[in-house]
């Protein structure tokens, strides 16, 4: 029978005003207990999960015991712990949902030793608060006396403990009845589980953080940053227009003062405005970190403020010198954050001295992150001392508004500051590469290919699929060396006359099953990463090195793109797409095969699968093969002819072929040449994307991965405009046909340097190519700028990359949905694959432009900065280099270097305030003066009346050295000797450089966009030289990150000068 | 403060009642010697009073008398103190014509109209906070019987809502006030005929059956609770009369 009583509630009412509310309050006789001690387990109806039998006694927390120590309960050492439905409810009320959710999970665990007791619907437990009770005490009161029935309940057969932090309870219920215990919870963990270290750790890290937040709240009166404002807030403001989202980027060269948000999507549209949003200082930025998802609000146009153009080391000289800075843009400040994202960052400890003068507070301390981007970081530990010289990932864990830094926990150590593998361990952490082995789970579902059982063509399969082994000539170009084969081509005559071309894929998707372990981890990791002396794989090798992989004279499953061309025209009349089965008759690298083309067959020996055969059917074989390659080529001429017609650009990047020899180490590094073969090939990739592309749309027009690369912005091309008019070329940006042709024209024919630079200058102009899903975009923004077609996607890759993954189950889903057959598995709707391509984006941007890109950089720069530490820049001839200058700021130019391929800042104007000037030797000194910038020169006076002008394009001379930095990576110092081309006095040197020079001169012009190149793997090139020099003094095997950014979107060459 | 959590995970609702579980259901009969018929039921902390007048002849314009039976008329009204905020008056306001509205539907179908033509029944109820529809109607129930004016069967109402995937018989203030489906069901318990369903919020099609399940039972265990009261009243009547 129910008892029913009544609660009264007073509660404050948002006006203020005390609301006196009575609720009915029902108890009842039997509640369960769930103890196996139970006198009357009838009446008390267990169901679920009862406590252990083998405990020594039960414990019951104080309500302000879970609220606070919950983590420690959390521990499964911990067992026979009763929660009290008031404890529980204590949670519910003060700590907000996701502890209580926590506490919920915690109890509905099976494998956890714990239940909730329900004392407040139990009769004799029950205790109404008193008039004038304090809530808190009420809670003790309640808890202990539900402890106390509960001992008698179980028929004080099991002693009970109650943990409480209320001294007065102690005193006043502790000897109060025997078998309940009241004792606090550090007594409780000292004398009943004096051996759990971990758990009295965490207890005294508990304890600790607790502390220190009571002080900081009595300290921190006077807030840092304003408060952010709640998310309903910000999502109104952004729709109303009120409020801006973007990305915050921050400048790495002003991280202090300068962050720019970037506009994303819609918001972009609707508003006016084109640039970024200027945030201006640390207080608008107003905690938020470089990349995350903020919302921002315009300031007042009065407010606005320009971005500072001179080159600078640190703000101090920022006012020093007083310019005036380029035109106000619109400026804005953080009110919110919408999406934090944070990850590890790689910092390092302060060294002993900093650390004594940051004084007072020892445990709390500063360390610096490896990014610039990064403020610094309050870490609290003890081993501040021991960590000294180490590079160290950090979390970051909150970032109160009343505090001016972030709050951090220390993660795990990388590896001693200056050691190779610890910087390059920093490097991948700073990418956010982190690939680890693929786990057991996920090699179990890999077929197998071992000497004992070796992988046969299953008769199903080869039912299913048509079977192109005798009637088609298949075979494969590639890099020398390559492991991962995942496109072949064929070109045969029909009965008709007409040719029949064919690109045949490796069909990856046969051996992975949607939403299989190796699916999701293919999925996350997205890509494969090509590092000089690592590989990591996006499939485990046994599929990317060899199953998937159309390696010559084995049988392979393809899924082949066919089609029928005129014979004289080459027009397409019929194209077919299925899964084949193929044997590559032949693995040809490209030296080879363009050898073949150009009618050399001295090549023949190079070729493995000639060796043994006699003298005619060789013969017979070449001939045909030969045949094969001319015909692809001829092919491939005209289509690429086609797309020139529309504007397919050509930009600048030099590719270089890496060879490594048995030991992995860098054998050789080759500036590819310009052969055909390799544009027959890009050609025919490309060729094979569009129709799969075309094919998909069709059949899904709201679920198809495509891929699109929408056209540049032409206010970024202003520079590139300007820096052309400085030589007398006119550059036409209008379209990308009349680009491309400006491009060709703007030829210095004194200095090849001049083209180059305008073409990695018009790469910068470019947006980044992105996947998407066909739901999301209109018909219209599915062009593709660079390779000027209407739709494409990537499909001719499908081990290295996960979209062609995906691409390749479409394609399946649309032949299938041709042939009226159920489409097998789920597709991934519009929402999904939008998910999806935001992913791979991401992956391919941070991975690329930052990891790949980013990271190669980073490395090439660390080594550049190990090659010239050794060396003393005043004696050593090798420091001194000639340079141009691409670029002109108000206190220095910008340089590149071609011999070493750096690319790097010169000041004009140093700390003191000195400038540069060159007397009749033309040789440099400091002296006092000013500096006068101009649209393309920088004039440099002195007070003496001397003065010097750099223009645009002009040699001078430089030295390298380098700048050491503990907390950051070393970073190369260029400083101008004289204002006259450098002449190379060495005839040694002009030798290591020519292969250089020669590298330049050829224009190597990679077809695609897609493939386009960075300006700076040229650098790869120039390491190699000093690679050997390198290794020669370390005998080791030295990193560098290369190659493989042949199928890359366009690079961001990311500004890192502030420009 | 967390949203309240209507049903815990061990299966208790925010008072301590289980799902099926009614509220505590107190009943008097013939509170006042003036009507012919009077009753006073408490639900939980519900109270609602009723009053019948009848049946007599029409009042008022004869041109609402019905040929065949009688005419059944209700008034609602509330107490100004009987919610959180004060109300403005008592009744006439569109809430209260409503509930008038519904409780006539529901004892137009109880009671055996067509023996009392051209005659007029008034049932006043007065009501006083949460769970409001149930409490009137069982409440009416009694007074009609005190009334002696013949009924079908006794008029059992009880309302049930739903709650993450489980059904609540009986809805307190709080739970109403949490924005969940609520239905309200007035049955005849003997025939298992409804007299009356109501529900204005959205609930999913599959669910229906066992809120109105729910409710049914519900319903039926207040038909207990009434016959006893009605059974005691008898039995007190009957002594009085020195029987």
């Amino acid at each position: 029978m129910l008892q029913k009583r009544e609660k009264v509630l007073l509660l404050r009412t948002f006006q203020g005003r005390t609301l006196r509310i009575v609720r009915e309050h029902y108890l009842r006789p039997c509640v369960p207990c769930h103890s196996p001690l139970c006198p009357q387990p009838a009446a008390c109806s267990h169901d679920g999960k009862l406590l252990s039998s083998d405990v020594t006694h039960y414990v019951i927390p104080d309500w302000k015991v879970v609220q606070d120590y919950l983590e420690i309960l959390e521990f499964p050492e911990l067992k026979g712990i009763i929660f009290m439905q008031t404890a529980c409810q204590a949670v519910q009320h003060q700590r907000g949902r996701r502890q209580y959710n926590k506490l919920r999970n915690l109890l509905k665990d099976a494998r956890h030793d714990c239940i909730l007791f329900a004392n407040e619907f139990q009769q004799c437990c029950y205790l109404p608060r008193e008039r004038g009770e304090s809530m808190e005490k009420w809670q003790t009161r309640s808890i202990y006396n539900a402890a106390v029935w509960y001992y008698h309940h179980c028929q004080d057969r099991m002693p009970i403990v109650m943990v409480t932090e209320d001294e007065e309870a102690i005193q006043q219920y502790g000897s109060e009845t025997e078998g309940v215990f009241v004792i606090t919870f550090k007594n409780y963990l000292d004398n009943f589980w004096p051996d759990l270290k971990a758990a009295h750790e965490l207890c005294d890290s508990i304890l600790q953080s607790r502390r220190e937040r009571e002080n900081e709240s009595q300290e921190s009166h006077g807030k840092e940053y304003p408060e952010h404002l709640p998310l309903e807030v910000l999502e109104a403001g952004i729709k109303s227009g009120r409020y801006i989202q973007g990305i915050l980027n921050v400048n790495k060269h002003r991280a202090q003062i300068e962050a720019f948000v970037r506009l994303q999507g819609a918001s972009s549209k609707d508003s006016d405005l084109v640039s970024d949003i200027l945030i201006h200082g640390m207080k608008a930025r107003n905690r938020s970190i470089h990349g995350d998802v903020v919302v921002v609000e315009l300031l007042p146009k009065n407010e606005w403020k320009g971005r500072t153009v001179a080159l600078c080391e640190n703000d101090c000289d920022d006012k020093a010198s007083g310019e005036s800075p380029s035109e106000p843009m619109p400026t804005g400040r953080v009110v919110g954050i919408l999406q934090k994202n944070w990850r590890d960052y790689v910092v390092t400890f302060p060294s002993k001295e900093e650390v004594q003068s940051q004084g007072k507070n020892a445990q709390k301390i500063l360390v610096t992150p490896w990014d610039y981007r990064i403020p610094k970081i309050r870490i609290s530990t003890q081993q501040a001392e021991t960590l000294q010289d180490f590079r160290v990932v950090v979390r970051i864990d909150s970032w109160e508004s009343t505090s001016v830094y972030p709050n951090g926990h220390f993660v795990r150590v990388l590896g001693r500051i200056g050691d190779l593998e610890g910087e390059i361990a920093t490097i991948l952490v700073e990418n956010s590469i982190s690939v680890i082995p693929f786990s057991e789970a996920q090699m179990c579902e890999m077929p197998v290919n071992t000497p004992e059982s070796p992988w046969k063509v299953s008769p199903e399969e080869e039912q299913k699929r048509k079977d192109l082994r005798k009637s088609h000539l298949v075979f494969s170009i590639d890099p020398k060396g390559c492991e991962d084969v995942d496109d072949t081509l064929s070109v045969r005559t029909l009965n008709n006359g007409n040719l029949e071309l064919g690109v045949h894929i490796a069909d990856v998707t046969h051996f992975v099953a949607p939403n299989s372990y190796i699916d999701i981890e293919a999925r996350t990791r997205a890509t494969t990463y090509y590092l000089a002396d690592r590989r990591y794989d996006m499939l485990p090798s046994v599929l990317s090195a060899d199953l998937c992989s159309l390696l010559g004279g084995v049988d392979r499953y393809a899924v082949s793109i066919m089609w029928e061309l005129d014979k004289a025209s080459y027009e397409i009349k019929k194209v077919w797409y299925g899964r084949t089965i193929i044997r590559s008759a032949y693995k040809l690298f490209y030296e080879a095969a363009q050898e073949l083309l150009d009618g050399n067959l001295s090549v023949v020996d190079d070729i493995p699968e000639f060796k043994d055969l006699d003298e005619k059917s060789r013969q017979a074989k070449l001939e045909e093969l030969v045949w094969a390659i001319g015909k692809l080529t001829d092919i491939a001429r005209h289509v690429r002819a086609k797309r020139d017609g529309c504007g397919a650009l050509e930009l600048e990047g030099v590719e270089v072929c890496v060879q490594l020899d048995d030991k992995k180490n860098i054998h050789d590094l080759i500036p590819k040449q310009p052969l055909e073969v390799h544009e027959t090939v890009a050609e025919c990739m490309i060729l094979a994307n569009h129709w799969v592309a075309k094919k998909i749309w069709e059949s899904f027009p709201h679920q198809a991965l495509l891929r699109q690369h929408p056209p540049p912005h032409q206010e970024f091309f202003s520079e590139l405009r300007e820096c052309a008019k400085a030589k007398g070329f006119f550059i036409d940006t209008r379209s990308n046909k009349t680009l491309a042709d400006s491009l060709d024209n703007a030829n210095d024919p004194h200095d090849p340097i001049v083209n180059r630079l305008l073409r990695s200058m018009a790469t910068q102009a470019m947006s980044n190519a992105l996947y998407f899903s066909t739901g999301s975009c209109a018909e219209e923004e599915f062009h593709h700028y660079g390779l000027a077609l209407d739709k494409y996607t990537h499909f001719t890759s499908p081990i290295r990359r996960y979209s062609d993954i995906v691409v390749h189950r479409l394609l399946m889903a649309a032949i299938s949905k041709d042939k009226k057959m159920e489409i097998k598995g789920n597709l991934f709707s519009n929402k999904d694959l939008e998910e999806l391509c935001r992913h791979i984006n991401n992956r391919n941007q941070l991975c690329f432009l930052q990891a790949a890109q980013h990271s190669q950089k980073q490395s090439t720069e660390l080594f550049q900065c190990m090659y010239f530490k050794d060396k003393d820049p005043a004696t050593e001839e090798r420091c001194i280099s000639d340079g141009v200058i691409y670029s002109i700021r108000t206190n220095g130019v910008l340089l590149f270097i071609p011999r070493f391929g750096i690319k790097g800042a010169a000041y004009l104007k140093n700390k003191d305030g000195l400038v540069i000037s060159c007397g009749p030797d033309s040789c440099s000194e400091w002296k006092p003066g000013s500096l006068q910038r101009f649209q393309n020169k920088i004039t440099s006076t002195t007070t003496d009346g001397e003065s010097v002008t750099f223009h645009l394009f002009d040699h001078v001379t430089v030295r390298i050295s380098i700048q050491a930095s503990r907390c950051h990576s070393d970073t190369i110092r260029l400083e101008i000797i004289s204002n006259k081309p450098y002449k190379i006095p060495n005839t040694e040197l002009i030798h290591q450089s020519s292969p250089l020079l020669k590298s330049e001169l050829v224009k190597e012009v990679t077809k695609s966009v897609e493939e386009a190149q960075l300006a700076q793997e040229v650098k790869v090139n120039i390491i190699q030289e000093e690679y050997q020099e390198y290794r020669q003094t370390k005998g080791r095997s030295l990193y560098t990150l290369l190659e493989e950014i042949r199928d890359l979107a366009l690079l961001d060459v990311s500004n890192n000068y502030g420009i | 403060m967390a949203g309240l959590e209507l049903l815990s995970d061990q299966g208790y609702r925010v008072d301590g009642r289980r799902a099926g579980e009614l509220r505590k259901i107190q009943a008097r009969m013939g509170v006042f010697a003036q009507a012919d018929g009077s009753a006073y039921i408490e639900q939980g902390n519900t109270k609602a009073l009723a009053v019948v007048y009848g049946p007599h002849e029409i009042r008022g314009s004869r041109a609402r008398a019905l040929p065949d039976r009688a005419l059944v008329n209700c008034q609602y009204s509330s107490a100004t103190f009987s919610t959180g905020e004060r109300k403005r008056r008592p009744h006439g306001d569109r809430k209260s014509c409503e509930m008038g509205l519904q409780l006539r539907q529901t004892f137009e179908a109880a009671i055996l109209t067509q023996l009392h033509p051209r005659s007029q029944i008034d049932i006043y109820v007065l009501q006083a906070d949460g769970g409001t529809y149930a409490a009137c109607v069982n409440a009416a129930t009694l007074a009609v019987l005190d009334a002696g004016i013949p009924m079908r069967d006794f008029v059992c109402a009880c309302s049930a809502g739903f709650v993450d995937g489980t059904a609540l018989a009986d809805l307190s203030h709080v739970e109403e006030a949490a924005g969940g489906p609520q239905l309200a069901l007035a049955l005849l318990p003997a025939s298992g005929q409804i007299a009356l369903l109501e529900m204005d919020a959205r609930l999913h099609e599959d669910h229906l059956e066992r809120v109105l399940e729910a409710a049914a039972q519900a319903a039926r265990d207040v038909h207990t609770l009434l016959d006893r009261v009605v059974r005691q009243h008898v039995r007190e009547a009957s002594i009085l009369l020195g029987d």
